[in-house]
C-alpha cells in the first residue's frame, strides 16, 4: 500500500525528471521550449491544488502568477535600469535588489498572501458564482497592474530580468510543487475538501468546515502560482501584464481539464502534453527536423491543431487523458484499481 | 502492464522526438521553407553596380545574415510585413550593387515570431543559432523585448524598422542596450508635430484620448498634450481606455459631450475604427489628429465616408509623396507584392541601408563599433530622407513628417512638417 501511494508521487516526478533530462540534451530554441513547458506545468499543478481538490473552477489563479512574476522581476531588475525606466515605482521598490532564490521566495509568499486576502470573501461562494468571482479577480488584478506604475511597469514591459530559470531550476521548481501538492492531498484537510467536493451537504453534516478548507487550499495554491510566476519571469527575461492574463488563464485551465482535473497525475500529464505539443508546433511553424524529416507548417497551424486536439480529448474522453485518476501502481494484480484522487 | 505504462511510453516517445528535433541547429540556407523567407543574392565574386574594378576579386563572399524575428501573422503584421518586404528589396539593391565589404552579400532571413513572448524568444534564438549577425525585430518594443534581449546577450546589433518609442537604447536597457536601435519615429516627435500642426490650424482646445494598451500610444498623446499647451492651446479633457477592454463606447460618448476644437488620439486594432466611426455616427465632426498608428485605409469602414481626419506618417502611400525616390520604391514594392498596408516599409528599407553603411564603415559586424557609427547619424541622408540618432536617442527624431488629410475616406498628402523638437514627457 505504501509503495502504491509513493508511486502516485514517484510517477509524476519521474516523468518530469525525464522531460527535464531530455530537454537538457537539446539546444537553441528547442531547449528554451522545454524549459517553458516545465514552467507552464508548474502553473497547472498549482491550479490543480485548488481546483482539483475543491472542484471549484478558478479563473483567478493567473492573478497570483502575474503578482509573482512582477514581484520577482522588480526585485531582480538592475537598480540602474529601474531608476531610468521605472522611475515611478515606490522608492522601496526602486531600491529592492534580491537574489534569484530570494525573489522566488518573495513571489511565493506574495502569491499566498494575495490568495488568502482574495479568498477570505470569495471562498464562501460555490459553483458558477465562485468562478465568476475569481474571473473578477484576474480582471481587477490586470487593471491594477496595467495602470498603477507605483508597483510595477504598468503598460511597459518589465525587464531585463535576469534569465535564471535554467533546466535545473525549472525542473526543481516543478518537482517542488508536485511534492507539495502530493503532500497536501495526503493530508486530512485535503480529504475533507475532497469530501466536500463530492457531497457538500454530507461533508458539512460530518463537521467539515468547507470555507476554511477551501481557503487553505486556495492560499497554498496561490503561493505555488506565485512561485511559478517568478519562474516564468526569470524564464522570459521580461514581463508585461498582457503576457500573464486571459490567454494563460484559459490555456492552463484547458491543460488541467485535458489531463484530468481530479488528479495530480492528470495535471502533470495535461500540462506536459499540451504545453509540449504547443512548443513542438511552434517550432514546426519555423521548420524543424525530426529524425531526418523536415516538418514545416504554415503560420497559425499551432492554434488550430491544439484546439482540435483539446476538443477531441474532451469529446472522446471527457474525464481527461488520465480519467482524473492518479497513476496506478504498475505491479498491482489484475482487477485492482488504485483509488482516485 | 503495457497498458498501465501507456502514458509513460507515449511521453518517452514524445521526448525522444523532441530530442531529435533539437539536435541539429544548422539550417540549409539554400532551401527556404515557406515559413522562412530568405532573400540574398547568390554569393559571387563579380562586383556589380558602381564598381568597375573586376581585377581585385574579393576573398570573402560568405553572406552576412540579417535575421528578422518579426510578427507576420498577428497584431503587428500590418506594420512588419511591409517593413520586411521593403527590407528584402533593399537587400537585393545592395547586393546588386556589389554587396558590402568588397563583395559579401547581405542575406535577410525572416521567421514569423508572432507576438507571443515565448515564440518571439525562441525565434530569435533560432536565427542567432543560424548565424544571424544582426537581428531585426517587431515594430513594438513590448512585443519585441524577448528578441531584443537575445540579441543583446549574443552581443549582436538589434534594429527595429519602426518601434516608435524611445525604449531602444541605453536609456531604457542600460549600457548593454547601446546596441539596440529603431528606425521608427519617436512618439515624442510625432506628438509634437501633431500639436504644432493643430495650433497652426487655429485650434485652441483639445480633447486627448489615451489608449493605455501600448506605451507608444500613451507617449504620442502625452507629447501632443505637452506641446499643445506649450504652444498656447488648452487640453480640456483626457479620456483613457485600454485597448480591447470594451469601454471604447463610453469613451466615444464622453468625447462627444466635450466642447473642443480638435481631438488627438493614437490607437489601433479594433478600438480605432470603433472610436472614429462611433464619434462620427454621433454627429461629431470635430477634426481628429492621429499619429502614424492611423496610417493606411485597412481599418476604414466601408460605406461610411471619413472626413476631417488628419494624421502624420513617414511617407504617403497614395501616389503623392513629395519625394520621387519614395514613389519609385513604393512602385517597386507594390509591383512585387501589392500595395503595403502602412508606411512602415520605410523603416525596413532605411534600417537595411543603415546596417549596410555601418558594416562598410566599421569593416564588419562588431555590434559596439556599428552602434558607435549609428550614434553619429546627424541628418544622415539615407535613401528617403535625413535620419538623426545620437547617444541618448536610439530612435529616430527630427525627420520631416508627412501630414495627411483624409477626405471622403481618401488620404492625401497635405504638407511636410518637422517638429521644432521632441516634446519632453519624461
Amino acid at each position: 500500500m505504501a509503495a502504491r501511494r509513493a508511486w502516485e508521487l514517484i510517477g509524476p516526478v519521474l516523468l518530469v525528471a525525464a522531460v527535464g533530462f531530455v530537454g537538457s540534451l537539446t539546444s537553441g530554441s528547442m531547449e528554451f521550449q522545454f524549459r517553458s513547458v516545465l514552467v507552464i506545468a508548474t502553473i497547472v499543478v498549482a491550479l490543480h491544488v485548488f481546483v482539483g481538490n475543491s472542484g471549484v473552477i478558478s479563473f483567478g489563479h493567473v492573478s497570483f502568477v502575474v503578482l509573482g512574476a512582477i514581484a520577482a522581476g522588480v526585485a531582480t531588475t538592475p537598480a540602474e535600469i529601474k531608476a531610468r525606466s521605472l522611475s515611478e515605482l515606490f522608492p522601496f521598490l526602486l531600491d529592492l535588489q534580491l537574489s534569484n532564490i530570494e525573489s522566488l521566495v518573495l513571489a511565493a509568499v506574495l502569491g499566498g498572501v494575495f490568495a488568502f486576502l482574495v479568498g477570505v470573501p470569495i471562498m464562501r461562494l460555490s459553483g458558477l458564482q465562485a468562478g465568476i468571482a475569481t474571473f473578477a479577480v484576474i480582471i481587477i488584478t490586470n487593471n491594477v497592474f496595467r495602470n498603477w506604475d507605483r508597483i510595477g511597469p504598468a503598460a511597459r514591459a518589465l525587464g531585463p530580468i535576469p534569465e535564471t530559470t535554467g533546466f535545473l531550476q525549472a525542473t526543481i521548481g516543478l518537482v517542488l510543487v508536485i511534492v507539495v501538492a502530493y503532500g497536501y492531498q495526503r493530508t486530512r484537510m485535503a480529504r475533507m475538501l475532497r469530501a466536500a467536493r463530492e457531497d457538500p451537504a454530507a461533508a458539512q453534516s460530518s463537521g467539515v468546515n468547507i470555507y476554511r478548507q477551501r481557503l487553505l487550499a486556495f492560499t497554498l495554491s496561490g503561493a505555488m502560482a506565485g512561485l511559478s510566476g517568478g519562474l516564468l519571469a526569470h524564464l522570459l527575461g521580461s514581463v508585461t501584464t498582457e503576457v500573464v492574463f486571459l490567454d494563460l488563464t484559459f490555456i492552463t485551465l484547458a491543460m488541467l481539464v485535458v489531463g484530468g482535473i481530479g488528479s495530480l497525475w492528470g495535471a502533470v500529464v495535461g500540462a506536459l502534453s499540451i504545453a509540449g505539443l504547443n512548443a513542438f508546433l511552434a517550432e514546426a511553424e519555423r521548420e524543424v527536423g525530426v529524425f531526418g524529416f523536415d516538418i514545416d507548417l504554415p503560420s497559425g497551424t499551432r492554434l488550430v491543431v491544439l484546439g482540435i486536439i483539446m476538443a477531441a480529448v474532451l469529446l472522446f474522453r471527457p474525464s481527461g487523458l488520465t480519467g482524473g485518476r492518479e497513476l496506478s501502481w504498475p505491479f498491482a494484480r489484475r482487477g485492482r484499481v488504485a483509488p482516485g484522487g | 502492464m503495457i497498458r498501465r505504462f501507456r502514458f509513460l511510453a507515449l511521453f518517452a516517445a514524445l521526448a525522444l522526438i523532441a530530442a531529435a528535433c533539437g539536435g541539429d541547429d544548422s539550417s540549409d540556407t539554400t532551401a527556404a521553407p515557406s515559413a522562412t523567407t530568405t532573400t540574398a543574392a547568390p554569393a559571387t565574386t563579380t562586383t556589380a553596380g558602381g564598381s568597375t574594378d573586376t581585377t581585385a576579386a574579393p576573398t570573402d563572399t560568405t553572406p552576412i545574415i540579417i535575421g528578422a524575428a518579426v510578427d507576420l501573422s498577428q497584431n503587428m503584421a500590418p506594420f512588419n510585413t511591409p517593413a520586411n518586404r521593403a527590407a528584402e528589396i533593399m537587400v537585393e539593391r545592395i547586393n546588386d550593387a556589389g554587396g558590402v565589404l568588397g563583395g559579401r552579400p547581405l542575406e535577410l532571413r525572416t521567421l514569423d515570431a508572432t507576438v507571443e513572448p515565448d515564440v518571439v524568444k525562441a525565434t530569435a534564438i533560432d536565427l542567432i543559432d543560424q548565424g544571424a549577425e544582426i537581428l531585426m525585430v517587431t515594430c513594438d518594443f513590448d512585443f519585441a523585448f524577448p528578441a531584443i534581449q537575445e540579441a543583446i546577450q549574443a552581443n549582436i546589433l538589434t534594429v527595429a524598422p519602426c518601434i516608435g518609442t524611445d525604449a531602444m537604447g541605453p536609456n531604457n536597457l542600460g549600457e548593454e542596450g547601446r546596441i539596440a536601435f529603431s528606425f521608427g519615429d519617436q512618439a515624442q516627435d510625432e506628438g509634437a508635430v501633431l500639436a504644432e500642426f493643430a495650433r497652426d490650424q487655429g485650434w485652441e482646445t483639445a480633447v486627448v484620448v489615451k489608449n493605455n494598451l501600448l506605451i507608444y500610444f500613451q507617449d504620442v498623446v502625452d507629447a501632443f498634450a505637452v506641446r499643445f499647451e506649450e504652444a498656447g492651446g488648452t487640453v480640456v479633457a483626457t479620456e483613457e481606455f485600454t485597448g480591447f477592454d470594451g469601454t471604447i463606447g463610453s469613451v466615444v460618448t464622453a468625447v462627444a459631450n466635450e466642447e473642443k476644437d480638435v481631438i488627438a488620439i493614437s490607437s489601433g486594432f479594433d478600438d480605432l475604427p470603433a472610436f472614429v466611426f462611433g464619434l462620427r455616427a454621433l454627429g461629431d465632426d470635430t477634426p481628429i489628429v492621429c499619429s502614424w498608428a492611423c496610417d493606411g485605409t485597412f481599418w476604414y469602414q466601408e460605406g461610411e465616408p471619413l472626413n476631417e481626419f488628419y494624421y502624420n506618417t513617414k511617407v504617403s502611400l497614395f501616389g503623392d509623396d513629395p519625394n520621387q525616390d519614395v514613389q519609385d520604391f513604393l512602385a517597386e514594392l507594390t509591383a512585387r507584392g501589392g500595395p503595403p498596408a502602412t508606411a512602415a516599409w520605410l523603416g525596413g528599407a532605411q534600417a537595411v541601408q543603415a546596417i549596410a553603411e555601418a558594416i562598410e564603415a566599421t569593416g564588419g559586424t562588431d555590434a559596439a563599433a556599428m552602434a558607435a557609427y549609428l550614434e553619429g547619424f546627424d541628418n544622415k541622408s539615407l535613401i528617403m530622407g535625413e535620419v538623426t540618432l545620437n547617444a541618448d536617442n536610439h530612435t529616430v527624431f527630427g525627420r520631416p513628417h508627412r501630414i495627411m488629410q483624409v477626405t471622403d475616406s481618401m488620404p492625401a498628402f497635405l504638407e511636410l512638417r518637422t517638429a521644432t523638437s521632441p516634446a519632453d514627457i519624461r
